[in-house]
C-alpha cells in the first residue's frame, strides 16, 4: 500500500512539474555573439572566406547606423544596427540587395559575402544593406523569430524612408536569414522586394526536427519557431534563385533546398547546385567570380 | 555558418533516452519501480559527459517469462513533451541461471502540451542476450534496438527513407535482494551522420552518438 501511494505521490510530482515548468529549447537555437564595436576589414575572428583587396570598398560607401525595430506584438522598438554599403545619395536610383544573414555571430562575421554582393554586376556597383538581429552584435535586445523579422522589415523602412522602390530591392537570405526572406516577401511587409535569393535555405523547422531524429516527430516537441519556407514559398511570385551546396551537412539540400524550390510557384525560377559544396562554402566552392555572374545574370533579367 | 542547433541533442535521445527498461522478465507477481539517469556522450569542458536525461519506469511480472512495463522520460516532460513508452519483456529462451533470450515489443508515444496535432507513436523493438556468471543472479547483457517509424510520409510529403533505427547496447545488471544496479553503453543511430552540431557527440567515425546510462531499481 505504502509502494502504490509513492507510486502515485511520484507520478503526481513528476506531471506537475511537467506541466508548471515546461523548459525552452528556443533561447538555445540562436547563435548569437555580442560586441563592442564593428570591425569590418579588421575583424581577426574566424570567417567563411577573405576577399582580396579587388574587393574594397572605400571608407566613404560604408554606413553604420542604427533603427528602431518593433514588432506587432511589441510595445517598445528595440535597437538595431546595419550596415549600408553603397552611395546613400544614391539610393532611389541604385540595385540594393538586402542581405539576411545567417545565425552566427554577428555582421563581422558576414562583412566579406556583403563586400562580395556589393561587386555584383561591377565594382561597387549594387548598394546593400545588412543588419544584425537583435541581440547579435551590437544589436540590443533578444533574438526572437517575430523580433528577425521586424528587424528586417526596419531595414525595408528604412529602405523606403530613403527613397528605395520595391523593383529596385532585391532580398537575399543565407541559411537562417531565409527565414525573414520568405517571410516577408511572402506576406506583407513595408517594401515588397523584386526578386528573391535563397543561398542554403532551411525549409522549415519541422524538416529540421525530422532530419535530426530521423524520425517523423513533430518540431513542437523542441520547439516553438514556426519558421516554414517550403508553405511560404507557394505564396511568393516574384522571380526566385536558389543556390545551396551538395555537400550542406547542415541542411541537407534535397530535404530543404529542394523541397523549397519545388514548392515555389512564381513566375521564374532558377537554381545552382554547387558540387561537394558544404553549408558555408557557396561562394568560395563556386569562385567567387561564378557566383558574381550568377547573381548579376539573375538580378539584370528581365 | 552552422547554426547553435542544440536541441539535436534532445533529437538524438528521443530514442536513446534510457537503457533497455528490463533484459530479463521478472517472476511472477514480482514488480519494479526504476528510474534511470544518462544519454548521449559528449565532449563538455575537455571531458566526455552523458548528457543528464533522466525517466521513471514500472514493470510487473505476469508469468515468469512475461514481464510489462511502462515509463515515463521526465526530462522530456520539463520540455512539455509527454513522452510514455510501454513495453512487454517475453523469454524467448532461458536456461537457469546460464543465459537467455529476451525480446521486448513496445511502443513510444510522445505528446507536446501546447501543440494538440502533435502526438506520435513509434513500436519499438529490442532483442537481448543475458550471461549469468557462476550461476550468480547478477548478469551481462548485449543486444540491439530499434524505433520503427510507421508514417511513409515526414513533413511536406518528403518520403521517408530509413524506416527502422537501430542502437547497439551492451550492460551488466547488478542484482541484489531489494536493489538491482544497471549499467549499459550503447551505440545510438548507427550510421547516421552526427555532424554537424554545436554539441560534440562521441560517436565514431563522425556517425551516432555512444551513450552511457545507469539505471537503479527497486523490487517489491
Amino acid at each position: 500500500m505504502k509502494t502504490i501511494q509513492f507510486i502515485q505521490k511520484s507520478a503526481l510530482l513528476v506531471l506537475t512539474i511537467g506541466f508548471t515548468a515546461c523548459l525552452k529549447l528556443d533561447a538555445n537555437l540562436y547563435n548569437k555573439k555580442k560586441l563592442d564595436a564593428y570591425q569590418l576589414d579588421n575583424y581577426t575572428g574566424e570567417q567563411d572566406f577573405i576577399l582580396s583587396q579587388d574587393y574594397a570598398i572605400p571608407g566613404s560607401l560604408i554606413h553604420q547606423f542604427t533603427l528602431q525595430s518593433k514588432s506587432k506584438n511589441e510595445s517598445k522598438a528595440t535597437t538595431i544596427h546595419a550596415i549600408y554599403i553603397g552611395n546613400l545619395t544614391t539610393i532611389a536610383n541604385d540595385t540594393i540587395i538586402v542581405y539576411c544573414h545567417g545565425n552566427k555571430w554577428h555582421m563581422d562575421f558576414y562583412w566579406q559575402r556583403a563586400k562580395l554582393l556589393a561587386h555584383v554586376n561591377g565594382k561597387n556597383k549594387y548598394g546593400v544593406l545588412m543588419m544584425d538581429y537583435r541581440g547579435y552584435g551590437l544589436s540590443e535586445g533578444e533574438p526572437s523569430e517575430e523580433g528577425m523579422y521586424a528587424d528586417v522589415d526596419a531595414c525595408f523602412q528604412w529602405l523606403k524612408q530613403n527613397g528605395a522602390k520595391d523593383n529596385q530591392v532585391m532580398i537575399y537570405g543565407f541559411s537562417m536569414g531565409s527565414a525573414p526572406s520568405c517571410e516577408l516577401t511572402a506576406n506583407v511587409s513595408s517594401l515588397s522586394p523584386s526578386k528573391l535569393i535563397l543561398e542554403a535555405p532551411f525549409a522549415s523547422s519541422a524538416v529540421m526536427a525530422q532530419d535530426g531524429s530521423q524520425l517523423s516527430m513533430s518540431a513542437s516537441y523542441f520547439t516553438d519557431l514556426k519558421i516554414d519556407n517550403a508553405e511560404e514559398i507557394k505564396k511568393i511570385k516574384i522571380p526566385f534563385l536558389w543556390l545551396h551546396g551538395t555537400n550542406d551537412n547542415f541542411l541537407n539540400y534535397k530535404t530543404h533546398g529542394q523541397v523549397v524550390y519545388n514548392n515555389y510557384q512564381g513566375i521564374y525560377k532558377t537554381h545552382v547546385l554547387i558540387k561537394d559544396a558544404d553549408h558555408s562554402e557557396v561562394p568560395s566552392k563556386m569562385g567567387f567570380d561564378a557566383y558574381l555572374r550568377t547573381l548579376k545574370e539573375f538580378i539584370t533579367k528581365k | 555558418m552552422k547554426i547553435k542547433f542544440s536541441l539535436l541533442f534532445l533529437l538524438l535521445i528521443f530514442f536513446g533516452c534510457s537503457p533497455v527498461r528490463m533484459v530479463k522478465p521478472l517472476q511472477k507477481r514480482q514488480q519494479i519501480v526504476g528510474s534511470s539517469f544518462g544519454g548521449p556522450l559528449i565532449n563538455f569542458a575537455g571531458a566526455p559527459i552523458p548528457i543528464p536525461f533522466t525517466s521513471l519506469f514500472y514493470a510487473n511480472g505476469i508469468t515468469n517469462n512475461v514481464t510489462v512495463i511502462g515509463g515515463l522520460n521526465t526530462t522530456s516532460l520539463l520540455f512539455g513533451n509527454i513522452h510514455l513508452d510501454a513495453s512487454s519483456c517475453i523469454n524467448l529462451f532461458y536456461k537457469e541461471n546460464k543465459y537467455g533470450i529476451s525480446l521486448n515489443p513496445g511502443v513510444q508515444s510522445i505528446y507536446h502540451i501546447r501543440d494538440s496535432k502533435s502526438f506520435g507513436l513509434w513500436p519499438t523493438l529490442d532483442l537481448n542476450g543475458y550471461f549469468h556468471f557462476k550461476n550468480k543472479s547478477s548478469f551481462l547483457y548485449t543486444g540491439v534496438n530499434s524505433w520503427i517509424e510507421l508514417k511513409n510520409q515526414k513533413a511536406h510529403g518528403e518520403k521517408v527513407t530509413a524506416p527502422v533505427l537501430p542502437s547497439f547496447q551492451i550492460g551488466y545488471q547488478l542484482v541484489n535482494t531489494k536493489w538491482n544496479h544497471q549499467f549499459e553503453i550503447k551505440y545510438l543511430g548507427i550510421g547516421r551522420s552526427n555532424q554537424p552540431n554545436v554539441v560534440d557527440y562521441i560517436g565514431g567515425a563522425g556517425q551516432g552518438a555512444f551513450g552511457l546510462f545507469y539505471g537503479l531499481h527497486f523490487k517489491f
